[in-house]
């Protein structure tokens, strides 16, 4: 049993909490991260291996001996997850991820008052917790700015300072300037997908990737080889937060990384102060750290989890749960997808950065009238390969033939090798609203690899504004596939109820204590020197993957204890 | 007892529909322990036979378990000419291997599913599955991927079904280090080259198939045929 003592101690050492530790260490503030997966290397991601790194998962927690445990109501007996999709590494989910970088929409901060101006308080479901952040667009957008450039984002401006500009997003909120590395090149999909979504009247574009268009930084810019998602980068062109942040925290010299370390605690003292954590160290052993400010930067799972293991007398519901919304609100994203296959033409779909390549932005967030609809907000709608990763392996399990051709024998085989080269994904990534009975809380049976309660959680998207908006976007992107020229455009079965990818939620924000977990900062209400950061926070979650924010958010948050609470601890807001 | 087993099927289904999940479904104990049980009496002959060198088993399974494997793997994805199925791929080895290595967890899984699918083949038919006209393994599989043949607890048929269709994709399109995809007959049979490091913007505008350099996977290159 070993105990430290430190300025900061940061649980988690990705996507948000590599940049706290390089922005905080370079303030002269001490800084321990407490990482649970190892540290690896871009040497470490070569060669491509699509059993590996997709099939088996190697990215990503172990199902079995980290388990997350599922039930679609509160009724329902809970099972565990087969897949986990979220990092396990210094760098987290950015080591895997397919690095798409998006800002979300100035409505996407206002969802709430947006829908009632425009649609009357009426078209928001009962039963949604449907909520504005407690922050606006214009105080993210130096933050955004400052994540781009500081770790590297190919796309084109669609809205520079409110001029709109060809080929980028008009729908996107005002810029200061435009991204600094031009957008990726396009593959034969997107180019299709660019052509029949014109042919609609609709707005496609680059999707914007934090993925290395050209050198920037001492880093090499993309290959193009078609493994990013689930996928380290063997050249280190995607902008992780391992090859961007660590090595910064690094080059402070106020900065440690351990790894292979679980936290399991919050501690505090009976004066309502975080005094540090505890966690187990590889070698089994328990461990304590000191700090003067703990930092929660985990995936959501984890940070909901050790908020209610880390109950005290003073704190008998778990730590920062005074308003009882820890866990609460748990969101994803539903792939609502479509698959279109092409005679006249290869597409060769394996090529090109993976994950979602060309977008359309005509159907997100209030960008267009829901008047009669049947339900609020859109969905992000891209084209991409049958699994988001290109590999034989993903398209033989994710890609379900079309109608009329089995699942196997000899005319699958003949679907398979005639298309596994010209067909593409076409996919509406929706905008599921919170619910307050969606939530992540301690599974009663089921433990993990060091005796801790799993993560339970208890979703079911299937609600009646969400079937109907995953019915309207599979007819538009039903549409986009024939507009592209597909011989065959045919559906992807919808699956369970159960979450899908980008999770958000369990530990809201919000202005009012009684309501909300965190302020705008990720700072506990309860608990001042305590912060949680990352996309548990969000009041809601858009149609656009989350990393991006969650960055902006831990850049504003690391800007605010340096400049604030550093020299005044205490409450921000 | 029958509450846990019922969680263990509902979970193996699910695992074996999604990606990469097949790793990760863990067996309980109770389950395991039962698994054992009936294999003793069923194994015990298969296992004292001596197992002949070359054909792409004895890893894990024994003779009688690889000849129903190949058979069901050929008819998930049959060869023909020109079309590398997955008898040539090898794919019987990559499972035998994946068992006795990375999937070791799910032995029991392909244990109690080939026991229960060569009783319902002797029941129905009075012969063992390998034996059957390629028309009745078709029968008797499609029988399984719609959860109606008859004999199979846990797994269940559905369940037995998507494991050994997902590790027939694995066994074809994973690189041939792992036993399967043989002189990356897969990979020729859909048209990957493998892991290629670069595309230049020429490939990736081409509406061609891609020719320009051999396959690439992990120890070897091939000509492209």
């Amino acid at each position: 049993m070993a105990t430290e003592k430190t300025d900061v101690v940061i649980v988690g050492a990705g996507a948000a909490g590599g940049i706290l530790a390089a922005e905080l260490g370079k303030a002269g503030m001490k800084v321990i991260a407490l990482e649970r997966g190892p540290r690896l290397t871009t040497a470490d991601f070569t060669p491509h291996d699509e059993l590996r790194y997709f099939q088996r998962q190697e990215l990503r927690p172990n199902a079995r001996r980290q388990p997350v445990t599922w039930r679609a109501n509160a009724k329902a007996r809970a099972y565990p997850l087969p897949i986990l999709n979220y990092g396990n590494q210094a760098g987290g989910g950015t080591v895997h991820y397919g690095a798409v970088s998006w800002r979300l929409h100035e409505d996407d901060f206002r969802a709430r008052s947006q829908t009632i101006e425009r649609y009357g308080a009426a078209a928001i479901p009962s039963d949604s917790s449907l909520a504005d952040w407690p922050l606006s667009y214009a105080d993210l957008e130096p933050f955004y700015d400052r994540a781009e450039y500081d770790l590297g984002v190919s796309g084109k401006a669609g809205n520079l300072q409110g001029r709109t500009i060809d080929g980028g997003n008009p729908f996107e909120a005002p810029r200061r300037r435009d991204y600094p590395l031009p957008p990726l090149l396009v593959d034969q999909a997107g180019a299709l997908f660019e052509t029949g979504a014109r042919k609609l009247g609709h707005h496609p574009f680059s999707t914007p990737r934090a993925i290395l268009s050209r050198p920037y930084q001492g880093r090499s810019a993309c290959t193009y080889c078609g493994f990013c998602q689930a996928f380290g980068c063997h050249v280190g062109a995607k902008s992780s937060i391992l090859v961007t942040k660590l090595p910064e925290a690094d080059r402070t010299g106020n900065f440690k990384a351990i790894t292979g370390a679980m936290c399991y605690r919050v501690n505090s003292d009976a004066g309502g102060r975080a005094t540090g954590v505890a966690y187990y160290g590889p070698d089994g052993s328990d461990n304590t750290i000191e700090a003067e400010l703990v930092i929660l930067a985990p995936f959501i799972y984890d940070n909901v989890r050790l908020l209610l293991l880390s109950k005290t007398a003073k704190f008998p519901n778990g730590l920062a749960n005074s308003s009882g919304q820890v866990g609460r609100h748990l969101m994803a994203h539903i792939g609502a997808r479509v698959f279109a296959a092409f005679d006249d033409r290869y597409v060769n779909i394996y090529m090109g950065p993976s994950a979602q390549r060309h977008t359309l932005d005509d159907f997100n967030a209030d960008n267009f009238d829901h008047g009669g609809l049947g339900f609020i907000r859109g969905a992000q709608v891209s084209v991409s390969p049958a699994d988001l990763e290109a590999g034989p392996i993903g398209a033989a399990i994710s890609m379900n033939p079309p109608p009329g051709v089995p699942r196997w024998g000899a005319a699958y085989r003949d679907f398979l090798a005639k298309y596994f080269a010209r067909h593409a994904a076409i996919t509406a990534q929706t905008e599921n609203l919170p619910y307050a009975d969606q939530t992540i809380d301690l599974d009663p049976d089921v433990r993990d690899q060091w005796g801790l309660p799993a993560p339970r959680l208890t979703y079911d998207w299937r609600r009646p504004n969400e079937l109907a908006r995953v019915e309207f976007m599979t007819r538009k992107v039903e549409e986009l596939g024939r507009a592209m020229g597909a011989t065959q455009v045919w559906r992807s079965p919808l699956g369970s109820g159960a979450p899908g990818a980008h999770h958000e939620g369990g530990t809201r924000m919000g202005s009012d204590p009684a309501t909300s977990v965190v302020n705008r900062y990720g700072q506990s209400w309860d608990m001042p020197n305590l912060f949680v950061v990352g996309s548990s926070t969000f009041p809601t979650m858009s149609g656009f993957n989350p990393t991006l924010t969650i960055q902006a958010l831990a850049y504003m948050t690391a800007d605010a204890i340096v400049t604030r609470y550093k020299s005044r601890p205490g409450p921000l807001v | 007892m029958r509450k846990r087993r019922a969680s263990r099927r509902e979970f193996l289904a699910r695992a074996a529909a999604g990606a990469g999940a097949v790793a990760g479904a863990g067996l309980g104990s109770g389950a395991a322990a039962g698994a054992q049980e009936q294999h003793t009496s069923t194994g015990a002959s298969a296992a004292a036979q001596p197992r002949s060198e070359g054909q792409g088993h004895g890893a894990f399974f024994n003779q009688e378990e690889a000849a129903a494997i190949a058979a069901f793997t050929e008819r998930l994805m049959p060869g023909a000419p020109g079309k590398p199925g997955a008898r040539e791929a090898g794919v019987l080895n990559y499972i035998d291997l994946a068992l006795a290595g990375a999937y070791a967890d799910l032995q029991d899984v392909y244990r109690r599913g080939l026991s229960a699918l060569e009783a319902h083949c002797r029941k129905t038919y009075n012969e063992s599955f390998a034996r059957l006209a390629a028309a009745r393994q078709d029968d008797v599989i499609r029988a399984l991927d719609e959860g109606t043949a008859g004999g199979f607890t846990w797994p269940d048929a559905k369940a037995f079904f998507d494991t050994v269709r997902t590790h027939t994709m694995e066994g074809l399109f994973a690189d041939p280090i792992y036993g399967g995809n043989k002189d990356f007959a897969g990979w020729r049979l859909v048209g990957f080259p493998g892991a290629q490091p670069v595309f230049t913007p020429a490939d990736m505008q081409s509406r061609q198939a891609f020719t320009r350099a051999p396959i690439i996977g992990l120890q070897a290159q091939a000509k492209r045929s």
